[in-house]
């Protein structure tokens, strides 16, 4: 069964149209890139999917489930992770309080050893019990991430993962996505201005032009596609 | 019927202006800083006792007590807004729980300086009637009306024109893209908390010969101000403007209708119901800080 | 550990505190505690929660009229009137509060304020049940609370109780949630939070809190007087929450106390001792936002070292 349907969304802030018949499918695990030039409607369409955005008109399904004008909190529960482009995570709590939360959160119980197993891997171990607000903003944006994968969620959303994190971090980052990925398959999508990233990352690239699919396939395909080296060019 | 419609409609235009000038006060203080000043009432109220001093102490001249007051007032704005807003700007529950504090501390000082009891004030054009069809009104309601008038008048003009206003308007509009094209935003803030506390002495100045001076004088007029700033969009002038005459019309009118007692929770009921049809008010703005 | 064991020596020490205490010491203590059980209720609001309510003291109204009109219009017992009047008031809460959380940060503040002020004009005007701006005489102290010191260890044991349930909610999944909303709604509500039913529920709570409280105040005063559930009564509740250290578990006690005990310490004109804690709650807005309770925890961690 496909995983994720995204039927002609279609969404207008005052006279600009930033989704405009946007449709996909994604039917299985799986890396996705969505990239695009500015003002595409890739951050519309992750808000679009986790709920935080109603669309004018369109349908969103997940499991085939239709889910459109569910409130954030409702698809939280049906298994849509999310990050946020501007990285927000609780300033007070500590790194660990966090990643609990994420749990507790879904009314399930924090899982203490998987949380300093994760933070471990993105280097952070040392900060477990310092506050978020402590952190760097690459450090605080590898402990937003973390904080997706303890959602155990079928849909992941990543906005720009890698912006605003320095390349050492950026390594971590890449490696812990694809461990994540190789522990528990399911859908990942991300969106990314970064394209060395993107494409060492991502299985299969969605390119979005003026709010809707101009071109999707393999990131070797999507790179000689003249209609991609157009749409960013023009 | 007809007779006493007019007359509530012409008693609302009246509490509506002083309404209005609450709410302009309010809002352009709003607009420019983001500032709620809970404290906009007691101000309020310092100007009907400023004026009170200026008239029966200094200078025996209505007038002339109603542009110190306000002068005096715009004064002790611009203290205010050094000294406790501009410190906590960008911290909106911290400066409202600062004009929390300010009320108490100004409204107990102006008891503690004049006493709680209220005072008269008692003016030439309390005690001269004009005939409006067959309805008497005290000179004082038509000249509240009247000046009101004139002072949105001279706002929206002063908004518009003056290179100042442009300048007031861009800073509501975006800050920090005002600060980079080199716009003064600090000294717009202090200008624009002067010219607020100013209206609103003059507010309290207009009414204290109406209903006395007293140390909650302010207290009505700020609640219906800032209802009339929600009902007509936060942030819009011409909104505060309409959204303080309706109030005020309303709870004259409502009158005819329910008992007085219940005036007052009028006016907030109304709020509260075009709110939760229209959560941006009848003028609609964009709220600042929202997605 | 040593913080258990000074709470439990405070505690105890204020049970003895009848045997030395004078009337007129006593008669303060019960007001600080009558004055903290609400502000217990608005510091799980504005403290924890954030969500700064301009008109919370009109629910300590709602509580005190209801069981006003239920002990001396139905003759219902002392206990059964202060339950339901609680419950009466976290169900005005539940409903008031669902409507007010439908507007963010001013607006919220001003809708309270209006709902505030409407619900005092109820109290003022309504003649027949509330019996108007006079007042509401002849409200019984329960059966064997009716001297000063007995009212003052059921006053007392009230106000732990409600610091009791602050403690529990704190501490609880629900006091996490709670605290996240604060700190961020957006990234709370993607993680699978509820945020409109959590903060209706803690509007509700705090409600019940004010509720109980305004009970337990017109019962000690013996008259629900609409005066004592004014706009200015629900800004001194929030003075009292902030200048203790709002989102602080003993912030509502210590601000109680200062807010109640100091005038009268200080014996100066109603009006001074007022300008003094307006100007209080000005600089701890400037220089200790966190309040009192964590200015008074840094200069123990500092003398300690």
């Amino acid at each position: 069964m496909t995983t994720l349907a995204v039927r002609g969304l279609e969404k207008r802030y005052g006279g600009i149209a930033a989704l405009d018949g946007c449709s996909f499918d994604i039917d299985g695990p799986g890396i996705y890139g969505f990239i695009g030039p500015n003002g595409a409607g890739k951050t519309t369409l992750f808000d679009v999917i986790a709920g935080a955005t109603s669309p004018d008109s369109g349908e969103v399904a997940v499991d085939g489930r239709r889910v459109r004008g569910f409130a954030p909190h409702r698809l939280a529960r049906l298994g849509i992770a999310r990050s946020f482009q501007e990285c927000r995570v609780f300033p007070e709590y500590t790194c660990l309080e966090n990643l609990h939360f994420s749990r507790l959160a879904l009314g399930a119980r924090p899982d203490m050893q998987e949380a300093e197993r994760l933070l471990q891997l993105v280097g952070l171990e040392a900060y477990a019990s310092e506050p978020a607000s402590s952190l760097s903003f690459g450090q605080r944006r590898l402990l937003e991430i973390v904080g997706t994968f303890l959602q155990r969620p079928r849909v992941l959303l990543l906005d720009e993962p890698s912006a605003g994190v320095n390349p050492a971090l950026l390594e971590v980052l890449t490696a812990f996505i694809l461990k994540m990925y190789e522990e528990r398959p399911s859908v990942f999508l991300l969106i990314e201005h970064n394209m060395e990233f993107i494409m060492g990352l991502a299985a299969e690239i969605i390119v979005l032009h003026q709010g809707a699919v101009l071109e999707r396939g393999n990131p070797q395909a999507i790179q000689a596609s003249p209609r991609v080296i157009e749409a960013y060019l023009g | 019927m007809a007779q006493a419609l007019l007359e509530q409609v012409i008693n609302g235009l009246m509490t509506g202006s002083i309404y209005v000038l609450v709410a302009l006060g309010m809002v352009l203080i709003y607009g420019v800083m983001h500032v709620l000043n809970f404290a906009h009432g007691v101000l309020f109220m310092v100007g009907g006792y400023l004026c009170h001093f200026f008239f029966t102490r200094l200078t025996g001249s209505y007038p002339l007590a109603l542009v110190l007051s306000m002068a005096a007032l715009a004064l002790i704005g611009v203290a205010i807004e050094r000294s406790v807003f501009r410190p906590l700007q960008g911290n909106l529950r911290n400066q409202v729980i600062a004009s929390l504090g300010l009320i108490l501390v100004i409204e107990n000082l102006v008891i503690a300086l004049w006493g709680p009891n209220a005072l008269q004030l008692r003016t030439a054009a309390t005690e001269r009637l004009v005939a409006i069809g067959e309805l008497r009104f005290p000179m004082q309601h038509v000249m509240i009306i009247a000046l009101t008038a004139i002072v949105v008048a001279a706002m929206f003009g002063f908004l518009k024109w003056s290179k100042f206003g442009t300048a007031l308007r861009a800073t509501s509009q975006d800050r920090s893209a005002a600060m980079v094209v080199g716009i003064p935003v600090e000294r717009v803030d202090m200008a624009s908390f002067a010219l607020g506390t100013a209206l609103a002495a003059l507010g309290g100045a207009l009414v204290g010969p109406l209903f006395l001076v007293f140390p909650q004088m302010g207290d009505a007029p700020m609640v219906k101000g800032l209802a009339g700033i929600l009902l007509g969009g936060m942030g819009s002038v011409p909104g505060a403007v309409i959204g303080g005459l309706i109030i005020g019309v309303a709870e004259s009118v409502s009158t005819l209708f329910l008992p007085t007692d219940y005036r007052d929770s009028i006016a907030f009921a109304i709020m509260v119901a075009i709110l939760l049809v229209r959560p941006r008010g009848l003028f609609g703005l964009r709220v600042r800080g929202e997605a | 550990m040593t913080r258990g064991l000074i709470t439990a020596a405070v505690i105890a020490a204020l049970y003895l505190a009848p045997m030395v205490a004078s009337p007129y010491l006593l008669h303060v203590l019960v007001l600080s505690c009558l004055y903290a059980i609400p502000a217990v209720g608005l510091n799980l609001m504005l403290g924890y929660t954030g969500l700064v309510s301009l008109g919370h003291i009109a629910f300590a109204g709602i509580g005190a009229y209801t069981a006003a009109y239920l002990m001396v219009d139905v003759k219902v017992g002392y206990w059964a009137a202060l339950a339901i009047a609680t419950l009466a008031a976290g169900g005005a809460g539940a409903v008031i509060g669902s409507i007010c959380l439908r507007f963010r940060s001013h607006f919220f503040m001003i809708v309270t304020l209006a709902f505030g002020l409407m619900l005092f004009s109820v109290m003022n005007n309504w003649d027949d049940v509330t019996r108007g701006a006079a007042g509401f005489p002849g409200i019984p102290r329960p059966a064997g609370f009716a001297p000063l010191e007995s009212f003052y260890r059921l006053a007392l044991s009230a106000a732990l109780l409600a610091f009791a349930v602050q403690w529990g909610v704190v501490r609880s999944r629900f006091g996490l949630i709670l605290v996240a909303l604060r700190q961020d709604e957006r990234l709370a509500e993607a993680k699978g939070v509820n945020a409109a039913l959590y903060k209706t529920a803690v509007f509700a709570l705090g409600s019940a809190l004010a509720g109980a409280g305004g009970v337990l105040l017109v019962s000690f005063l013996r008259v629900a007087a609409p005066g004592s559930f004014t706009l200015a009564e629900s800004i001194n509740a929030v003075l009292i929450v902030i200048v203790g250290g709002a989102g602080s578990l003993a912030g509502p006690a210590l601000g109680a106390l200062l807010f109640v005990g100091l005038p009268e310490y200080l014996r100066v004109a109603a009006e001074w001792r007022l300008v003094i804690f307006g100007l209080l709650l000005v600089l701890i807005t400037l220089f200790a936002p966190e309040g009192l309770a964590a200015l008074l925890g840094r200069l123990a961690k500092r003398r300690r070292r």
